[in-house]
């Protein structure tokens, strides 16, 4: 393929009309000003995941203490902290996806709250231990039949995929991040 | 001379355009920087409201009022039975829990039978998970008027014919607390006002929460979880299957050479609270500790 300095992978395509003659099909679509229309559909989804996860955990303290609890990771003195603080982390990451501020940073740490998720998921699985994700409210341990880790990790890394692409396409429409940018 | 004097001039703009551009991209990594500080900022902020908002918002682990006669740390466990008994059976349930209702409606006979022989001294948890697993509010419902007939001395009695008229696990027919002072009526003299301003009133709700937190912490994870003298034996003890007459025997061996306890039907009454304040339901009693 030929040298194309204008754009770096880790740029947000969308100004570089001059070179869009010689771009794969595949190209076009991550480079192109489709780019910022899929990043915004990207954020947006995030932004619902992250407020209905939050939502969902926010009514009863009780219930999301024993969800982090039912995991057997932390330490006792951390299990409230955790299931207190971490509805409102996701609220607040809803929002901040929901405005457009600071997407690419929320997007990070999506990321890396995701691969946290996915991690505690895994090692519960290979712990043999039975519980409910707690994902979107609930958790705790469940029968041993009603384990769902494999859809759970599934389902994570779908999550993860929307969050990956905003760290590298962090530019998208109508957001508080393109108003400070103009 | 004057080739110098434009290569000069060229040079002059060439600067100018470069620190602009320095510029700019000071200016830019500065609103950069400012974004990611207010969007740290506020995932801070949120986290800590949150855990402040929902520490509050959570109900304590120490209950305001308890049954009364209810025994070990924090008054949670409702005895039955003599508390001289030489062996506890220790029993985690919820009011909901088919397995529960299951579980009584075998075993009741043979373990009231055994406390009444002065064998087993019953410490019941009245748990109150279901609720979260299917939403609802009978198993909390359930479990305060439980509380409530353990206060007027007629728990085991009630708690009797609590599981024996079960709803089925998806049917929440006990969030409707008339449902419960109706089946009060089954039990001679445990239907009073009193019993019925306790229940309609949720008097023991914050002792039902503290149960249901003190076994979110047990380790226990389903019930009914059923331990004789700390050990489970639900569903199976080593590799014999618990039966009502597994249980009589288990309960004998464990037994052998100790003193029965008090005789009688001790759950006439409610158990005073004094030495069996501080009996922790997971260790085994003491044999002939009175």
């Amino acid at each position: 393929m030929a040298s194309q300095q204008h754009s770096p992978p880790s740029r947000a395509g969308g100004a570089h009309g001059s070179t869009a003659g010689e771009r794969s099909p595949l190209r076009r679509v991550t480079d192109g000003p489709a780019a910022e229309w899929i990043s915004t559909a990207a954020r947006l989804g995030l932004a619902v995941v992250w407020a209905w996860a939050g939502l969902a955990k926010v009514s009863d303290p009780a219930v999301a203490a024993q969800a982090v609890r039912a995991y057997r990771l932390l330490p006792e003195g951390l299990v409230k902290p955790v299931g207190y603080g971490l509805p409102f982390l996701e609220i607040a990451l809803a929002v901040l996806l929901v405005i457009g501020l600071g997407v690419r940073i929320a997007a990070v740490i999506s990321a890396v709250l995701l691969l946290t998720f996915i991690a505690g998921i895994s090692s519960a699985w290979a712990r043999g231990i039975s519980i409910d994700c707690g994902c979107f409210g609930g958790g705790g341990a469940v029968d041993a039949s009603q384990t769902e880790y494999l859809q759970e990790i599934l389902r994570d890394i779908g999550f993860l995929l929307l969050a990956l692409w905003l760290v590298f396409r962090p530019r998208t429409k109508v957001s508080v991040d393109a108003w400070l940018a103009a | 001379m004057s080739e110098k004097n434009r290569e000069g001039k060229r040079t002059a703009r060439e600067r100018m355009r470069e620190d602009r551009a320095a510029q700019e991209a000071r200016d830019s990594r500065k609103k950069k920087m400012i974004v990611l500080g207010s969007v740290i900022a506020v995932l801070a902020v949120a986290v800590g409201v949150g855990v402040v908002v929902q520490n509050q918002r959570s109900k304590p682990d120490t209950p305001t009022a308890s049954p009364a006669g209810a025994i070990g740390n924090k008054n949670l466990v409702i005895p039955d039975g003599p508390a001289n008994a030489p062996s506890t059976l220790t029993v985690y349930e919820d009011p909901r829990c088919p397995a529960c209702g299951q579980f009584e409606r075998q075993f009741a006979p043979t373990i009231d039978q055994l406390q009444d022989q002065g064998k087993l001294y019953g410490n019941y948890h009245i748990v109150s998970f279901i609720d979260r697993h299917d939403n609802g509010k009978g198993s909390k419902n359930g479990a305060n008027a439980l509380a409530c007939a353990q206060d007027a001395g007629y728990f085991r009695a009630y708690h009797d014919v609590l599981y024996r008229n079960q709803p089925d696990e998806t049917v929440d027919s006990w969030k409707d607390k008339s449902q419960l002072i109706a089946l009060a009526k089954q039990v001679p003299g445990l239907d009073t006002p009193a019993f019925e301003s306790c229940v309609n009133s949720n008097k023991f709700g914050s002792w039902v929460s503290a149960v249901e937190q003190d076994f979110d912490k047990s380790g226990y994870t389903s019930t009914p979880t059923i331990l004789l003298n700390g050990k489970p034996i639900y569903p199976k003890n080593g590799n014999d299957e618990i039966t009502p007459d597994n249980l009589v025997k288990w309960v004998n061996e464990a037994n052998a050479g100790k003193t029965p306890g008090t005789t009688g039907s001790a759950s006439a009454s409610p158990a005073p609270t004094s030495t069996a304040a501080e009996t922790d339901p997971n260790q085994p009693v003491p044999p002939a500790a009175g």
